[in-house]
């Protein structure tokens, strides 16, 4: 079993100490990147629900910057320290309740007791109070709770705050402070300079007059940046003097002084003074200072990257991200920052020219659709030989993921537009389809009219090129039902042959014509209409070819037809369902043929061919449909909630919305059941693999055949064997995928332009030339114009520091 | 894996057209058409023949009238003019050398000029009617040929001014002849009787070797530069024969619609291409087509338009130039650019006459930062064979209107489209704001001026098939949106006057269409069942 397709962006990412690794959330585990291949190193497994946070321990010295350890919370209550080197789980710590957030303010300045031994160590988490049922929002399910993370255990009647729902902690550079947002108000909290068990909190409350949704604290100076719902990004400058310094003895007799100008700062609250900034145009999700305090970084919805200068207030931009920003982190190395976009994509950027050098992408997430275009088609299509899924993207792009590897091929870019975040959408990809052996793409897009006008339905052909999930542009096919959308597209299991169906009531049969000419003419080849067939006017809703491609069905709405796709002539009509079907599918090398028909009365039937006649049927509303291709075989992802005859039965799994069921055709008794979750919008798959790739053995000849993949909503998907009942151990493997940690810093030429090209010169070995390595170059420091440098004390450090480092690896 | 992904503009691109499946940009026609041809008209009366001179610089004689030109075949100046013809002067002809040339006439005189002092050296008298062929056996610089109206064939040795052989045998005007390139013995003649005779000097029984019917009267007779091959003119048909097996004929060319009126043969330059694959017969006919026929591979590789009926052409020895003269006193000659790489034989035949062709360029100095040339070097490096290439990302360029698209200035970018004279481009650019759902907002804020280009624009291009599904949807909108305006302004008001009738003239033409489909639909049909 397999799965993988986990969100890199559910929560904020961590950078290790030295820079080169990167800590991202990944459903129940913790992935580590290498920030200068991109490509995953190793994994933290051990929580058992989504994992929320991490926090890596700093090191202050230099020395030991090699060692890597950090702290994760997770959903299922449970607190873990790690060596992310190894990777080692080295303790953990129970909470019992769903953690959201954590942050361990005494790790960024480390507290020695007189005696010399270090204190104990405290968390703040966000908890999600379980006790507290009921579905009322009134409900405060958030908490605020102290955590001894040294003797493990939670703080019993120590709830700092109270919130509707769990609220992300943010905590300040230095660890003093640490704050959430709740509402339209900012809750602050100062630490005392020794922490310990009884140790009042003192907390401060900051108002706004829009829902905020991000904090943020200056490294060094007493400035709170805020943003809010509308875009705004507020300043808080001097925040808590009055309520943080004065002694406890003071406060009460201390006079608040109201003829004290404040601009900006709304009522009573404890700040010297509240700028506003508004660039953005929705909300600002990404809010962080650099590290030196001089600018502020903010990013939305746009998909824009903003820097601003904190005296000033001057803007620089990185734009066209194409995807909603999500956090903005910077690393201890100050040539490299990373930004999350929604995209489930993330981008180191290289710091003072803000250029991109590295993306780690994952499956990208389903993008919302109108409804009308968003029905029939899932947005997944399956490479079954390479065992690729080909998924639309927001950007008019697909992107071929490995389900085996865990990771992108490719993108194709389909239309040649930016997406822009925030825009409405009036141009989508609607259709994809993929021929069995991978090596044609068929694309359906639409452009939306403005008005009755200009609205426009476009087929286009693709062929593969050298390398897998590599796509050029064959044909473009401009309206090809004239302004009818186009409803499904299949190929051809052998030929080079296609069939689109539109709602306008025909079905086109498209071939692709080879005309080799001269060889010193380039090869033209094309697809062209070779036939179009109609049935009574109806509109065409689904067509499929048989396995050996000699049958072409048609469902006219609710009638089955059968076409000869060569001759095109009607051959049969099979029958008739109650509503219109939406998808057909050959059942592998048997007579039979699946169709899913969906809306009021969902329906699952199959028809037998030689009897041109229903064989059974249900009422489900199947979601996707998966046959095997050579044994009579199919799997159907069934939605539970609508079906009344399976919940009773099978839903005892919570949270599940959905089953699959494994069918022979000849039987209506499902083979085996799996409950799902986020079943609605999801896609089955039966991929041809060898079963050695997956690490398990093969008792049964005939398992070998296929395997079976399932994507859900979240575009999260797992890879099983069907037939292999207890299968149940999740022995994840990705083959070749976890590069070893092997970081010979990059360095001299090879930093500048990258890898040499290796030459096969036969008969003339030069000999190689070895580089000194060394820890960083120092051109690219001083890189970028001086007033986005750093601070040359800053810098002044690095550099002598990269000095050093580089004249001991010159003595090993 | 997604570098480059950021900060990517896509320009707008107008709907893809498709390319025709056999484009016409083959080399062989790419070589023809590089030609570039120009007119030089005011000669009097037509061109019944044209000679270029077999030696450089390839002058060629343009007969027409009672005159012939001389002109230059690279600057196309007449250098000399012949005058000396009392009546109408035909078929001028250079010797081997290009040093003497001879003309017959009108009046049957057949005469041989100096080129340099341009007087009659000699003359042959002998035909009693006119002479339209006269043409000097190749190599032999002191016979010539002639045929005349008198359907008689004369051999004449021309220091002597005698008539050698009179050959009888055409039984209607000789028209046109040619010498063999495989003996300086051997010509053939094509007459109005549809035949075409091959003499040989040599014997003298006075009648032909070989007879040829070509079923029409032969306009045009030549041998092809192997001389096993013969293709004559008559008709609409241009027929390629074996002269050497026997006179079988191996192909007919019926590709022009009127009288083929004159045939020469072509030379296309190729690299590395095989001696006998570069020569192309080239036919121009009364229907002011001239044609390349590959007569290797039997096939028609190249067709041009003239616009007026063509009468006889001539094409330089070393591939420079194309000459064509037409019924109505115009010369169409066509001049190529000299390709360096393809010189080779011209500097082999400087090399004969001025002996240092192996001399080496210069060697080039050594170069020093002194000099400006050092720090251009190596600018026009071209990569070798094992050199790994780098290449540079393509630049996207950006129209105005994509800048300003880019700067969601969308209006100004409608603007600029229309100002500039691409219909794709502004359709492309309406397409793109359609998509941001700003089109119709861009009609409602366009000034008069604007709307004034806007209208101009839908008048000249709603009607054309390939955009009219996207503007006449727009032309509702705008005179729906701008009603108001059009009316107050009367320039506007004829621009809509404009558009209702070409829209008018469009339905029309779609009503008569459909009655042909109606016509012919129920012919098709029955045929189908058949």
């Amino acid at each position: 079993m397999i799965t993988g397709g986990k969100s890199y962006v559910s929560s904020v990412p961590a950078f290790s100490n030295d820079g080169k690794k990167l800590l991202l959330c990944t459903g129940n585990t913790v992935s580590v990147f290498s920030t200068s291949t991109g490509m995953q190193i190793t994994e933290l497994e051990g929580h058992q629900a989504p994992v929320t946070s991490v926090f890596v321990v700093p090191i202050s010295t230099s020395a030991s910057k090699v060692l890597c350890y950090c702290w994760t919370s997770s959903l299922d209550g449970s607190i873990c320290y790690w060596d992310f080197s190894v990777p080692e789980l080295m303790k953990k710590v129970d909470v019992q309740l769903p953690i959201y957030s954590m942050v361990i303010p005494g790790l960024l300045h480390p507290q020695i007791h007189s005696n010399g031994k270090p204190s104990d160590l405290y968390a703040y988490v966000s908890v999600e109070d379980t006790s507290k049922q009921g579905d009322k929002s009134k409900v405060l399910r958030g908490q605020i709770r102290k955590c001894n993370l040294s003797e493990s255990r939670l703080l019993g009647g120590v709830t700092l705050s109270e919130t509707q729902h769990p609220e992300i902690i943010t905590i300040s550079a230095s660890g003093e402070f640490f704050g959430i947002r709740n509402k339209q108000r900012l809750h602050v909290w100062k630490l005392p300079s020794k922490d310990s068990e009884h140790d009042v909190v003192r907390k401060m409350t900051l108002h706004h007059t829009k829902k905020l949704t991000i904090l943020a604290f200056h490294p060094t100076e007493r400035i709170l940046a805020g943003g809010d719902v509308t875009g705004r990004i507020l300043i808080w400058r001097g925040f808590g003097k009055r309520i943080f310094s004065a002694n406890e003895k003071q406060i009460n007799g201390r006079v608040v002084k109201h003829g004290e100008e404040r601009p900006g700062v709304i009522g009573d609250d404890d700040a010297d003074s509240c700028s506003t900034w508004h660039w953005h145009a929705a909300e600002v999700n990404a809010l962080s200072f650099s590290s030196d305090g001089v600018y502020l970084y903010s990013g939305g919805r746009e998909g824009v990257l903003v820097v601003w200068q904190l005296d000033t207030g001057k803007k620089r931009y990185l734009s066209r991200i194409g995807s909603p920003l999500l956090y903005f982190t910077y690393s201890p190395d100050p040539s490299l920052s990373l930004i999350s976009c929604a995209d489930n994509q993330i981008h180191l950027l290289e710091m003072p020219s803000m250029e991109l050098s590295k993306s780690i992408s994952g499956i990208k997430p389903p993008c919302s659709f109108p409804k009308i275009y968003q029905d029939s088609f899932n947005g997944i299509a399956f490479d079954h030989t390479a065992g690729l899924a080909a998924i639309r993207t927001e950007n008019y792009r697909i992107q071929f993921y490995s389900l085996f590897d865990n990771r992108e091929i490719s993108q194709v870019q389909v239309c040649e537009r930016n997406h822009q975040p925030g825009d409405d959408v009036t141009v989508f990809v609607t259709l994809l389809a993929l021929s069995i052996d991978g090596s044609l793409m068929a694309t359906a897009e639409v452009k939306l009219p403005e008005e009755g006008i200009g609205g426009l339905v476009c087929l286009k052909f693709w062929a593969s090129g050298s390398q897998g999930g590599e796509f050029t542009l064959s044909t473009v096919i401009y309206e090809p039902h004239s302004d009818a959308a186009i409803s499904a597209i299949a190929f051809h299991p052998t030929q080079r042959m296609a069939v689109s169906s539109s709602y306008g009531g025909d079905f086109k049969i498209w071939i692709r014509n080879n005309d080799q000419q001269s060889n010193q003419m380039l090869q033209k080849s094309g697809w062209r209409c070779h036939s179009v067939g109609t049935y009574k006017k109806k509109p065409i809703t689904a067509a499929t070819f048989s396995p050996d491609g000699s049958i072409l069905a048609v469902a006219a709405e609710t009638v089955v037809t059968l076409w000869d796709p060569d001759k095109n002539v009607l051959v049969a009509v099979v029958g008739e369902t109650l509503m219109p079907i939406v998808t057909l599918s050959f059942v592998g090398r048997s007579e039979y043929l699946v169709s899913v028909s969906q809306g009021l009365k969902p329906q699952l039937s199959v028809w037998s061919m030689s009897k041109l006649s229903i064989s059974w049927s249900y009422k489900l509303h199947a979601e996707a449909v998966a046959c095997m291709i050579d044994a009579s075989i199919f799997a159907v992802l069934v939605l539970s909630n609508s079906s009344e005859k399976v919940t009773c039965e099978e839903s005892s799994v919570p949270g599940s919305n959905g089953l699959i069921l494994l069918f022979n055709v000849e039987d209506p008794v499902p083979l085996v059941t799996w409950s799902v979750k986020k079943a609605q919008g999801g896609a089955l798959a039966f991929l041809k693999v060898e079963l050695s790739l997956l690490n398990e053995e093969v008792t049964d000849e005939k398992s070998s055949q296929a395997i079976l993949a399932y994507v859900n909503s979240d575009h999260e998907y797992v890879i099983f064997d069907p037939y292999n009942r207890k299968d149940h151990k999740i022995t994840t493997n990705h083959r070749g995928n976890l590069i070893p940690l092997e970081e010979a810093g990059r360095s001299g030429y090879t930093s500048i332009y990258g890898e040499l090209q290796e030459f096969d010169i036969n008969g003339d070995s030069t000999p190689q030339i070895t580089f000194v390595p060394s820890e960083r170059p120092w051109e690219t420091i001083f890189s970028g114009s001086s007033h986005v440098l750093p601070p040359l004390t800053k810098l002044c450090s690095v550099f002598l520091e990269s000095l050093l480092e580089k004249r001991s690896a010159v003595q090993d | 894996m997604a570098d480059g992904q950021l900060r990517k503009t896509f320009p707008v691109k107008s709907r893809l057209r498709p390319t025709p499946k056999n484009s016409s940009s083959s080399p062989e026609s790419k070589y023809w058409r590089s030609f570039k041809t120009q007119q030089i008209s005011g000669l009097i009366s037509a061109i019944t023949s044209i000679d270029f001179s077999p030696e450089p610089p390839h002058d060629f004689a343009a007969t027409y009238s009672a005159s012939v030109t001389i002109y230059d075949s690279q600057t196309f100046e007449p250098k000399a003019k012949i005058s000396d013809f009392t009546d109408v002067a035909y078929s001028a002809t250079y010797r081997s050398d290009g040093k003497l040339l001879a003309a017959g006439g009108e009046s049957g005189l057949v005469q041989v000029f100096d080129l340099k002092k341009r007087i009659p050296l000699r003359q042959l008298r002998g035909h009693s009617r006119s002479v339209r062929l006269v043409r000097y056996a190749r190599l032999d610089k002191l016979h010539l040929f002639s045929g005349g109206d008198d359907a008689l064939v004369k051999y004449w040795d021309v220091a002597s001014e005698t008539e050698l052989i009179n050959f009888q045998g055409h039984k209607d005007y000789v028209r046109c002849g040619f010498a063999s390139p495989a003996s300086s013995d051997m010509f053939a003649t094509g007459s109005y009787d549809h035949t075409v005779r091959l003499w040989d000097a040599r014997v003298s029984s006075l009648s032909s070797v070989l007879q040829l019917n070509h079923g029409k009267p032969v306009e045009d007779v030549i041998f092809l530069p192997s001389g096993g091959l013969i293709a004559t003119a008559g008709g609409n048909s241009v027929k390629i024969w074996d002269a050497i097996g026997g006179g079988k004929l191996v192909y007919t060319m019926e590709s022009h619609n009127k009288t083929v009126t004159s045939l020469c043969v072509g030379k296309v330059r190729k690299n590395g291409g095989e001696q006998s694959q570069q020569f192309r017969l080239l036919s121009v006919s009364l229907d002011g087509y001239m044609k390349v026929f590959d007569f290797s591979a039997l096939k028609l590789v190249h067709s041009m338009r003239y616009p007026a009926p063509l009468l006889s052409m001539g094409f330089s020895p070393d591939c420079s130039a194309r000459v064509i003269g037409t019924s109505n006193g115009a010369l169409f000659v066509g001049k190529r650019k000299k390709d360096p790489s393809s010189g080779d034989n011209d500097i082999s035949g400087m090399d004969k006459f001025l002996g240092f062709g192996s001399l080496e360029e210069p060697e080039s100095r050594v170069l020093k930062p002194t000099y400006f040339r050092y720090f251009q070097r190596g600018q026009n490096e071209k990569p070798s064979e094992g050199d790994y290439l780098i290449k540079r990302p393509a630049k996207v360029k950006l129209a105005e209107h994509d800048k300003l698209l880019k700067k969601f200035r969308h209006k100004e970018a409608l603007v600029s489209a229309l100002n500039g004279n691409s219909p794709q481009s502004v359709v492309a650019v309406m397409e793109e704001l359609v998509a941001r759902k700003k089109l119709l907002q861009c009609v409602s804020n366009l000034d008069r001026e604007e709307l004034e280009l806007l209208l101009r624009f839908l008048q000249r291009y709603s009607t054309m098939p390939r955009y009219s599904g996207f503007l006449l949807a727009l032309c509702k909108k705008v005179l729906q949106l701008r009603a108001d305006d059009i009316m107050t302004e009367d320039v506007l008001k004829g621009h809509i006057r404009n558009l209702k009738s070409s829209v008018e003239e469009e339905i029309r033409t779609q009503q008569s269409l459909q009655e042909i489909q109606g016509i012919i639909s129920p012919l098709l049909s029955i045929a189908g069942r058949r």
